[in-house]
């Protein structure tokens, strides 16, 4: 799958599963305080992104993460490892 | 499908409980055991008795790798059930004084109790928050709260299971999932079966030990959804032996 493709599903998943406009998600913006994430919430975002991508997150893996940029790209490396 | 498991379902208050919980028709029923079939099936039977469904899951709480593959290839061959309540009851005793006790006794009670808490609630508790709702209702003891000589082990465990349960609690309250602790004194069941209940009902002001099917009714409410206020308690019933 490539990157904007990527990019593209994963804004789909957020704005679906947390009920934000698509707006206001852009790459350098912080992942967690745009979308309103409690600890939580990283539930459903481990499980919306493990069904659509089957890739599976664990806590180690949002050590570093802040903007939805520095998202994207785990997925995307999560996926390239995964094929 | 709505689920509810109850570890250690096969015999006493975990049989009782899986009655109580049948009567209210919501749950499909888990009965879990370990070693006893005969009652898991006479406890499955009295469940279908009271007009709900059931099946009997074996397995030892206290073995992770057995409860995740066990748990898993259930779920996997029921994608769409949903366990709402989850009810750790299996528990052993070992008793002995602290003195002689050896690692086994003790670690055996601290697997079973501590360890069997976190192999279950924690292959579910992911899926549960996802819900946004559950029901766990932790057995405890009146040793876990006040400790009982005689029992390091036993007390040492429910104690520590006390407090996973008021910490759990609290991090889950917010998806609508309660976690409490029933803590029974002397109930009339198979692990009672070897105490002089005469000598010690002087110790209880209620004087008689109390019934499976009492606790049950407790454990009842606190798995439905009217006691959704009710988190992180630790609720005794014991004939007033200890609040």
């Amino acid at each position: 799958m490539e990157a904007d493709l990527i990019l593209e599903k994963i804004n789909e998943i957020l704005v679906d599963e947390f009920e934000v406009d698509a707006d206001i998600i852009s790459p350098e913006s912080n992942l967690k305080d745009t979308l309103g994430l409690d600890s939580l919430d990283y539930v459903d975002l481990v499980v919306a992104i493990e069904s659509n991508f089957g890739v599976k997150l664990g806590e180690a893996d949002f050590v570093g993460i802040s903007t939805f940029s520095d998202f994207y790209k785990l997925i995307e490396t999560k996926i390239q490892n995964k094929n | 499908m709505k689920c509810a498991l109850i570890t250690g379902g096969s015999r006493g208050i975990g049989s009782a409980i899986c009655q109580k919980l049948a009567e209210s028709k919501k749950y499909h029923i888990l009965i879990n055991y370990q070693y006893n079939q005969e009652a898991a099936e006479k406890t499955l039977e009295e469940v279908v008795k009271k007009g709900a469904t059931g099946e009997i899951i074996q397995f030892n709480v206290s073995d992770s790798e057995e409860v995740k593959c066990v748990l898993t290839a259930w779920q996997e061959a029921n994608p769409d059930a949903v366990v709402e309540v989850i009810v750790n009851n299996a528990g052993i005793t070992r008793d002995g004084l602290f003195m002689w006790m050896t690692h086994e006794d003790w670690n055996n009670v601290i697997n079973t109790s501590l360890n069997g808490f976190f192999n279950v609630t924690n292959f579910f508790i992911q899926r549960m928050l996802r819900n946004k709702y559950g029901r766990i209702v932790n057995m405890v003891s009146v040793s876990g709260v006040k400790g009982t000589a005689g029992q390091t082990n036993y007390s040492a465990a429910k104690g520590a299971v006390v407090a996973a349960t008021k910490a759990l609690a609290q991090e889950v309250a917010k998806r609508n999932i309660t976690v409490n602790a029933v803590a029974p004194g002397f109930i009339r069941t198979d692990m009672t079966s070897q105490l002089d209940e005469k000598e010690l009902i002087k110790m209880v002001p209620a004087n008689r030990f109390g019934e499976a099917e009492e606790v049950a009714e407790l454990v009842g409410f606190l798995a439905s959804d009217k006691a959704g206020y009710i988190t992180g308690e630790v609720i005794n019933i014991n004939g007033g032996i200890y609040s």
